[in-house]
This record gives C-alpha cells, sequence and structure tokens, in this order.
C-alpha cells in the first residue's frame, strides 16, 4: 500500500524505470547499517531535517532513496574503552534519540519488525539502533541489558580490534573465537530479543557464535570474499552456514569491500586501512564526525588524483547476486555503511538507492525476491529473534546478581 | 543476638565535611550492624490496620538497590534478617510502592559513575524480571495505582545525586528513559551545578544547574531537593515549573540537623505544591542523639585511627573491620532514637503547611533507624499513631502516599505540556 508520503518521487539523482520505481516504493527498505549518529553528537550544526552538501543521509534523501528504517550505528573506536566508551555510548543514544524527537513528522522510533511496519504505514521512517562493537559494554552484561532497553537491537561483537572476550577480523587473534563470557554475551542477546552481528569477527568468532545462537544471526555490513578477498566480508563456507542459520548478510557498499582492484590498489597505496585511520586521527583527534568526514574527503582526493580506481556501484549488485546464488535469496540484504565508509561511483548518497532495485529487476529478479533482499529478509530475521527471545522469557529465570 | 560478622556491601567512605560526618556513620552502621531476629507483629488497633492496608503506601527512598547489586547472598524474595527491606517484609508493612535509590557516593564521578548508574538501574530491572508476581516497574501515578490494584509492588526508581549525570543533559535523559523519576541535585558534596548540605559553602545552581531543574520539568522527573545546600532549594524552587519533593528529609525545628528542612523551606516548599517526605535516620530525627554523636565524633575518629595501624596500608577490610569495633563501642554510649520521633516530624509539618504537604521517606537500607522502626515490617505504627494523635482517615492516606502520587500527576502534566 503507498501511502501520501511514500509515493513521493524520489529526486534528481537518480532516474530509474516507473516499474523500478514503483517497486522500490512499495518495498519495505531497510538498511541496517550507518554511522550518521556520530554527525548527530559531534557536528554540532548538523541538521539531519536538510539536505546536506557532505555525508550520505539525510532525511530529504533518505526520503528520495526510499529508505524506510534505518538502523543508526552506536559506534567508537575499539581502543576507546572503558566506563567513558559506557557514556559516550548513553550519549550518542541519546543523539539518536534527540533527533527522533526533532523530526517527528519524518521519524519514528522502532525496535520490532511489527513496529516499522507501523512506521512504513504512517510514511515515516523507523529509526532503529545497533551496537557496533562489543567493547562498548565494558564487560558488563548489565550494562547491555541497559542497551537494550534504550532500544539497541543488534550488538556487532567486535570492531576492528579484539575485545576482552571476541576475536575480530582485523586483529591478532587473542581467544581462539569467543571466551566463556563472550559465549553468555550471545545467550543474553538471545534472551533479550537484540540480533548477533557477526560482521568485523574473525572467522573462529563467527562459527562460535553460530554454534551456540538459538536466534538467526545477521552481518549487518560486510560484503563477499569470492569478489574482493577482505577478512571483514564473508567467504562462500561462512555464507553458507549463515544461509543454514536462518541469517542474512547485509552487503557493505564500502569499495575497499567490493572491489579487489580497489583493496589491492588501496593498500599498496596505505599499506592498510589503519595508516588512513591514523591520518584521520591526526585531523580530528577524537571529534568522530569530523573522522568520517575528513575520511570520505581523503577518499575522494585520492580517487581525483588517480590514486586508487573507480569502483561502480553495480559492484554492489554483484555481491548481492552472488549471495543469492551461493545462499540463497533468503538471505542478503542491505546494510549500506553510509557515513561510515566510501562509497562507490554511482552510490553517491542513500539518494541513489532505488539504483538497486533496478539493477536487479534487469537481471531477472523476481519482485517478490527483490523485496526480501530490500528488506524483507531483515525483518523475517527480526521476528525470529523476537520469538527466541518470547520462549526464553517463558523459561525459568536463572540469572546470578550482576555484580558477580 | 547472633553474631553474623561484617555487613558491608559498599566500600568504606567517610565523607568528613562537618555536617555529614554523622549521618555517614550512621550509615556505616546500619549497613554493618548484626542480624537480629524476627520481629513479632506490631500491636496497632483495627481500625489502623484497615487504614494502612487500604491506602497506597509510598516510600521515596530505600537504599535497598546496592544489596541488590553487590550482595552475592541478597535475595529481595526472601525474608532477611538484616537490613530492612525484602519482598516479605514489604507485604508485611504494607508497603505498595518503593523507590529505589540509585545512589554512588559523590566522590566516583565521570563515566565511572555513568557505568555504575546503569549497574544499579539494570540490578532493579532484573530483581522485577526475577519477581514477576510480587514487583512491577512503574512511572507514573498511574502505574503506581494499576499496579497496586493487581496486588504487586510498583517498584520505581529515584536518583540520589546529580553527579550520576556527569554534567551531561543526555545521560540524564537515558536514565529518564529507563525509568528514573527523581533526581536528587546533590548528594553530601556539590556537584559542578549545585551546593550541597553536606558542605559549608552554600553554593547555589549554576546556569548549567538550572538547565538541568528545566529538563527534569521536561522530562517529567521529579526535582529533589534532599541533600542540597539551602541556595541551591531555594535557587531550585525558583527554577522548577513542577512541584519539587525533598525524597528523604526531617525538620530541623526537631533535629537541627544540616540534611533537614527549615519551617521558612518547607513553607516555600509547600506553597508550589511540594512534599516532604519524612526520613526515619535516627540523626535527622533526634537533637539529643545528633548533639551526642557530634561529642563523641573526633574521639571516636581518633580511636578509628589509632586502631587501623594495626592493618596494612592497603588492607581495606582490615581497616573497615577496626572501624566497625570502634564504631560498635562508640554506639553504646549514645542515646536511642524512638520511632515515635518520625510521627513528630510528620506533626510538625503537618502544623506547618497542612496535611497536603508531607509524606513517607525513609532511607530504609541507608540509615540506621530508631527504635520500633526496625524494618519495612513497623511501618504500621505509623498510622496507628496518627489516628490516635486525631488524624482524619484521609489526611493519612494522603501522607501515606496520596500527597506524592498527587506531585507525580502534577510532574507528569507539566512535563506533557512541554513536550512540544
Amino acid at each position: 500500500m503507498l501511502s501520501p508520503a511514500l509515493s513521493r518521487p524520489p529526486g534528481d539523482s537518480v532516474t530509474v524505470s516507473p516499474a523500478a520505481r514503483r517497486l522500490h516504493l512499495r518495498a519495505i527498505l531497510v538498511d541496517t547499517h550507518d554511522d550518521t549518529p556520530q554527525r548527530f553528537l559531534f557536528e554540532k550544526d548538523f541538521d539531519f531535517g536538510k539536505r546536506n552538501a557532505e555525508g550520505h543521509v539525510d532525511i530529504p534523501r533518505a526520503r528520495e532513496g526510499g529508505m524506510d528504517a534505518i538502523f543508526f550505528s552506536i559506534w567508537m573506536p575499539g581502543d576507546y574503552t572503558g566506563p567513558k566508551a559506557v557514556k559516550r555510548s548513553v550519549a550518542m543514544i541519546d543523539s539518536v534519540r534527540q533527533t527522533i524527537r526533532r523530526h517527528p513528522r519524518d521519524l519514528l522510533p522502532a525496535t520490532t519488525a511489527a513496529e516499522i511496519r507501523r512506521a512504513a504505514q504512517q510514511g515515516k521512517i523507523a529509526a532503529l539502533m545497533g551496537m557496533e562493537g562489543g567493547h562498548m559494554i565494558d564487560d558488563d552484561l548489565g550494562v547491555l541489558r541497559m542497551y537494550a532497553a534504550l532500544g539497541v537491537r543488534y550488538l556487532t561483537l567486535t570492531h576492528f580490534k579484539n575485545n576482552n572476550w571476541a576475536d575480530s577480523s582485523t586483529d591478532t587473534p587473542r581467544h581462539n573465537g569467543l571466551t566463556a563470557f563472550g559465549k553468555d554475551v550471545v545467550r543474553e542477546l538471545n534472551r533479550l530479543g537484540v540480533m548477533v552481528d557477526i560482521s568485523h569477527v574473525s572467522d573462529k568468532t563467527f562459527y562460535d557464535a553460530l554454534e551456540l545462537t538459538k536466534a538467526p544471526v545477521i552481518a549487518s555490513h560486510s560484503s563477499c570474499r569470492a569478489i574482493s578477498d577482505h577478512p571483514r566480508n564473508m567467504n562462500d563456507d561462512m555464507l553458507g552456514a549463515l544461509a543454514r542459520n536462518g541469517g542474512v548478510v547485509h552487503i557493505n557498499y564500502h569499495v575497499d569491500f567490493l572491489s579487489q582492484e580497489f583493496l589491492n590498489a588501496s593498500r599498496a597505496a596505505n599499506k592498510d586501512v589503519t595508516s588512513l585511520f591514523a591520518e584521520v586521527e591526526k585531523q580530528c583527534g577524537e571529534d568522530q564526525a569530523c573522522q568520517i568526514l575528513a575520511g570520505d574527503r581523503l577518499y575522494k582526493q585520492a580517487l581525483a588524483a588517480g590514486r586508487v580506481p573507480r569502483v561502480s556501484w553495480e559492484k554492489i549488485v554483484a555481491h548481492m547476486d552472488h549471495v543469492v546464488k551461493v545462499a540463497g535469496v533468503d538471505h542478503v540484504g542491505l546494510g549500506s555503511d553510509f557515513d561510515g565508509a566510501n562509497m562507490p561511483d554511482g552510490m553517491d548518497d542513500a539518494s541513489f538507492l532505488p539504483r538497486l532495485t533496478e539493477a536487479l529487476l534487469a537481471r531477472g529478479y523476481k519482485e517478490r525476491d527483490i523485496e526480501k533482499i530490500l528488506g524483507g529478509n531483515t525483518l523475517r530475521v527480526m521476528e525470529q529473534v523476537e520469538r527466541v527471545a518470547r520462549e526464553m522469557g517463558r523459561q525459568k529465570v536463572r540469572t546470578p546478581n550482576s555484580e558477580h | 543476638m547472633r553474631n553474623r560478622g561484617n555487613w558491608v556491601f559498599t566500600a568504606g567512605l567517610l565523607v568528613m565535611a562537618a555536617g555529614v560526618a554523622a549521618a555517614v556513620a550512621a550509615q556505616q552502621a546500619a549497613r554493618q550492624r548484626d542480624a537480629v531476629g524476627p520481629l513479632p507483629p506490631v500491636e496497632i488497633s483495627e481500625r489502623a490496620r484497615k487504614l494502612h492496608f487500604r491506602s497506597i503506601v509510598v516510600d521515596t527512598h530505600d537504599d535497598t538497590t546496592q544489596r541488590l547489586l553487590s550482595e552475592r547472598e541478597y535475595d529481595i524474595a526472601k525474608r532477611d534478617a538484616r537490613g530492612h527491606i525484602d519482598i516479605p517484609r514489604m507485604r508485611e508493612g504494607g508497603m505498595d510502592a518503593i523507590f529505589f535509590s540509585i545512589y554512588i557516593p559523590a566522590t566516583v564521578t565521570g563515566p565511572e559513575a555513568v557505568k555504575r548508574s546503569l549497574r544499579l538501574i539494570d540490578s532493579v530491572y532484573e530483581a522485577v524480571r526475577k519477581n514477576p508476581k510480587d514487583l512491577e516497574l512503574a512511572a507514573t501515578a498511574a502505574d503506581v495505582r494499576r499496579v497496586v490494584r493487581q496486588g504487586r509492588i510498583a517498584a520505581l526508581m529515584g536518583m540520589e545525586g546529580g553527579h550520576m549525570i556527569d554534567d551531561d543533559l543526555g545521560a540524564l535523559r537515558m536514565y529518564a528513559g529507563l525509568g528514573v523519576r527523581y533526581l536528587t541535585l546533590t548528594h553530601s558534596r556539590k556537584t559542578n551545578w549545585a551546593g550541597s548540605s553536606g558542605e559549608t559553602e552554600n553554593a547555589g545552581l549554576t546556569p548549567f544547574g538550572k538547565d538541568v531543574v528545566r529538563e527534569l520539568n521536561r522530562l517529567g522527573v521529579m526535582v529533589d531537593i534532599s541533600h542540597v545546600s539551602d541556595q541551591t532549594f531555594y535557587d531550585a524552587l525558583e527554577t522548577s515549573a513542577a512541584p519539587m519533593i525533598a525524597s528523604h528529609s526531617s525538620c530541623r525545628a526537631i533535629c537541627n540537623h544540616a540534611r533537614n528542612m527549615t519551617d521558612d523551606m518547607i513553607r516555600a516548599l509547600a506553597k508550589k505544591g511540594g512534599v516532604i517526605q519524612i526520613t526515619y535516620v535516627d540523626s535527622f530525627l533526634s537533637q539529643e542523639l545528633k548533639d551526642a554523636q557530634e561529642a563523641i565524633r573526633d574521639e571516636q575518629r581518633a580511636k578509628t585511627e589509632e586502631a587501623q595501624k594495626a592493618c596494612g596500608a592497603d588492607d581495606a577490610a582490615c581497616r573497615r573491620e577496626a572501624a566497625r569495633r570502634v564504631r560498635e563501642e562508640f554506639s553504646a554510649r549514645l542515646p536511642k532514637a524512638s520511632w515515635t520521633k518520625i510521627v513528630d516530624h510528620i506533626d510538625h509539618a503537618v502544623k506547618l503547611v497542612g496535611a497536603d504537604h508531607v509524606g513517607l521517606g525513609s532511607d530504609f537500607d541507608g540509615a540506621t533507624m530508631p527504635e520500633g522502626m526496625e524494618d519495612v515490617t513497623r511501618i504500621p505504627r505509623i498510622t496507628d499513631a496518627l489516628l490516635q494523635k486525631g488524624y482524619r482517615e484521609r489526611d493519612i492516606e494522603k501522607i501515606l502516599g496520596g500527597n506524592i502520587l498527587r506531585v507525580m500527576e502534577q510532574v507528569e502534566r507539566v512535563a506533557q505540556g512541554r513536550q512540544k
């Protein structure tokens, strides 16, 4: 059903066929990873309600792109730990809630699949939260429960660095996957109805989490190693295992993860991702909004100077297509990494999203399969995760006092 | 009396500021006191019993939360020989709604305070989750009425000390989002934005402190002026658009303690529709006890330091035990306060401002109780005593809980008007 707000045509950013536009606007589009909260918290003058020249997401561009639900990422660097990480997490969650409060006509807070559907019916964008990195719980299940109570609906078990209970895909293994406490975290996430997110984690952590979880898991923003062999991406065996678990990999649009050619060039130019981060941190200190915008500028400078190759947005579709072939159409979704990554040519910001629908149609995808990819699969996982939580809630409560 | 040994659930913290040392010592004593045996049922009139159990009894200050978080053996579902609060004893005492205090010492600040606040809030959530037949979280007056009607105890939360927001309105909003329904602007030390009665400097609210009060109004969180300096009280009163509470304070006219309120303050609070929730802390009730505590304070401190010399510098347990021994020795020299003093304070406030502005804020599990108010099972005595004093039943119902529910409703209404 078309709501008045959703029937507004996309802006001039992209022209797509009427059939693609209709489908795109009818479908509930869910993006599981969006780093804009760093701008909410750190950029004093940032107005999410206005079209911005920089960055990838704001309400006008989300509307043009037909975004119906956004998982705002609660993130800080993996070496920002201890109680100060808890404090900043609380402040960042508040910044999301304040943004929602300031835009009641456009945004609706949501924590469940049903709430996303309700927001879409009202012609509003559902605003959700995911927490990108287990370090932010500061090794405390009580803190995790409070984030869940404040609306966080997935936890990415690690970020770029190992934490005290899980190994990251971009660090030297320390725990051989999940520790005993890490396994408690996964069980608690299941009980709370918070999705386990395996983006960023080491392969062993991924398999440990998968073996343990009672609910489907997600990769909130990862792509395919078969196309770009980056540890942040998933290999075909992992994709198969994720499908058997009922989970969904949400394709990340970051150029490093989309294109082997780009990855090779970027590694040659920067040695590795971390040297780029070092440069950004030198410019910005702890100001995370400055960091994302500076990172984007550095990327565009490198492109203009020809130091790195251009990557087409069509690579996103190639990754989707790969997952569909390896794992099936029920196990792929969208996890842009807008405002947290370097976008390929032609996916300059959220307003370009309708292109994906058109490209999938052009590849011969059925409309109902495209609807699954755009958001249906994520909604299904959310419903399953909610069901598991309800079932676990009916079991006897056996949590020790939280200090012990 | 059985000796259950050392009973400490917070790290010993002695705040040496003049006005609070006695109170802190009393808290320490309460927390370390040996177990008492089961108490016989309170003897009260049938009329008092009916009235007490018909009324909605609300207690705005209980420090049981620290036991929930830190005491491995404590189970709120089971009758405990120690402490003042658990579900069986709340049932026996007819306590229908309890504000669990989210409290950490004023010396713990910064992000650490935020993390520990979340853990305390979580411990309340967990206690509720584990006891769904007896407890339910409540955030509004309507919630309290519904939960009580359904035969459960309403669990609410108040945050005792502005230092826990770490100078951040965002943190404050998230605490409110999690259900915190009052903020005591300070504890026993001044914050970066408000003065405390625990310090000699009578500091007021800074501009940011006034922003905190306005944000509390907008959020529908009660402004609590217990613990604050007199100037901060008057500043908050001027700033707040909603009635305020003193969650656990008594009357200076009876016991001249900085934590209590002068008659002028009580009148000003009432004039704006607020409520003073009389606290049972023995040294706030009795001038005689307070004076005696002050008379021995220096001697006790010297003796404690002497006793602690035998301990290694890092041996906190040994130091605590030494302090406990000295305290026990000195407490024998102190006069006892009687529970009837609670009624005297209630009566004083009622005579001053009427029955609409007085309530109950025990400080159970956070202080030493007067004789006859050993734990929550004793509170029906208050109802009985007020009846004997000739109070009307409907006024007693107000004091037991009606007044604080009215303030909550007013605070909620002010917030609704400010949401846009």
